[in-house]
């Protein structure tokens, strides 16, 4: 009902709004790229937790921050070797 | 022991050399004693918004290369009690200064005045490293369009690395008219992207142009929209608990398409 109140005045999306949208975008990928040590410290902090479950060499690890549309996706790629279960180390 | 803060934005031409001269004079009528230091080195320009221009006689460079003590080289504001510049050199630049030689100007300018307010150049270079070298405080301008916005944020963020703290925005050059319709963000939209405390909105004030024109910053006269909001600026920062006015202007017709979609 909201919407449709708005919609049969005819009106056009508001472009403070197209701004702050356009806006949050190019600054969460700003702050990213400026702060190399944010990256490196998650890629620490992942390894960490995964290693408990995972064997992977180190330097096979890819981490980076991708743009689809309206947002931002984080693809972190770590092969890995070996599974450790640990269901059987109990 | 006064305070010193650094007022930048990152992005040239959104009012830092106009909020400085305006919020040190106002802090000066307040009662306080304020020094306002130009840190543009080479593109010096606080001191003909000041209108002091013709009394500059030495600058931050002659008080560095030991030409003079740091005392001479402060003009003082005739107009008002308390408050003095210290001009920048117009034949340096920006490398000729080391980001320690403005810390040790700061740090004796704060043994004497209650605040130490440091213009600092646009960009994110050498100018702007020398400006917040000594600086407690800073006050981040920005006006609410997507360039100024996303290099406030970049300074923001070298500030925040350097342990800058409190970090407070200015919203410069607020159009009432343009965000009641909707065609330019308002001050939850700027703070909800840069996320740090809002100190003051100060609305688009074609007084800004005739009082740089004469040299007489807008607080001198008050009464503007402009000078208003700096004098509300520089009682917050004394530390005087003011509200920030909605300066947002509604028509009549979308506050009533308002009032029913609220309502609902």
């Amino acid at each position: 009902m909201n919407l449709s109140i708005k919609q049969l005045f005819g009106r056009k999306p508001k472009s403070s709004n197209i701004a702050k949208q356009r806006l949050k975008l190019v600054i969460t990928q700003d702050r990213v790229d400026v702060d190399d040590r944010f990256m490196t410290r998650l890629h620490h902090e992942l390894a960490e937790v995964l290693a408990k479950y995972f064997e992977f060499s180190a330097n096979s690890v890819k981490m980076n921050l991708k743009q689809e549309g309206n947002s931002y996706i984080l693809v972190a790629d770590f092969p890995y070797t070996k599974f450790h279960d640990m269901s059987m180390r109990r | 022991m006064g305070k010193v803060i650094v007022v930048t934005s990152g992005k040239g031409g959104v009012g830092k050399t106009t909020s400085t001269a305006n919020l040190g004079t106002a802090l000066a009528l307040l009662g306080k004693s304020v020094v306002l230091v130009d840190a543009d080195v080479g593109l010096r320009n606080l001191d003909i918004v000041m209108g002091l221009e013709s009394r500059v006689v030495y600058t931050s460079m002659d008080v560095i290369e030991k030409q003079c003590e740091l005392n001479k080289a402060l003009v003082r504001d005739r107009r008002v009690d308390g408050l003095m510049l210290l001009a920048a050199s117009q034949k340096n630049n920006k490398d000729d200064m080391q980001p320690e030689q403005m810390k040790a100007i700061c740090d004796k300018l704060r043994t004497t005045y209650d605040f130490t307010l440091v213009d600092s150049p646009a960009g994110i270079e050498r100018g702007f490293r020398n400006a917040s070298a000594g600086a407690d405080e800073a006050i981040v301008v920005t006006t609410p369009d997507v360039s100024a916005i996303r290099d406030a944020d970049r300074i923001i963020g070298l500030l925040q690395n350097v342990e800058i703290e409190p970090i407070n925005l200015v919203i410069n050059r607020f159009s009432p008219q343009l965000v009641g319709n909707g065609s330019m963000m308002d001050q939850a939209d700027v703070l909800d992207i840069l996320n740090i405390d809002l100190i003051g909105v100060v609305p688009e004030d074609s007084g800004v142009i005739t009082s740089t024109n004469r040299g007489i910053p807008l607080v001198y006269e008050d009464g503007s929209p402009g000078a208003q909001a700096y004098m509300r600026i520089a009682r917050r920062l004394t530390g005087q608990r003011i509200p920030i006015p909605d300066l947002e202007q509604k028509g009549l017709f979308s506050s009533i398409v308002n009032w029913f979609t609220k309502n609902r």
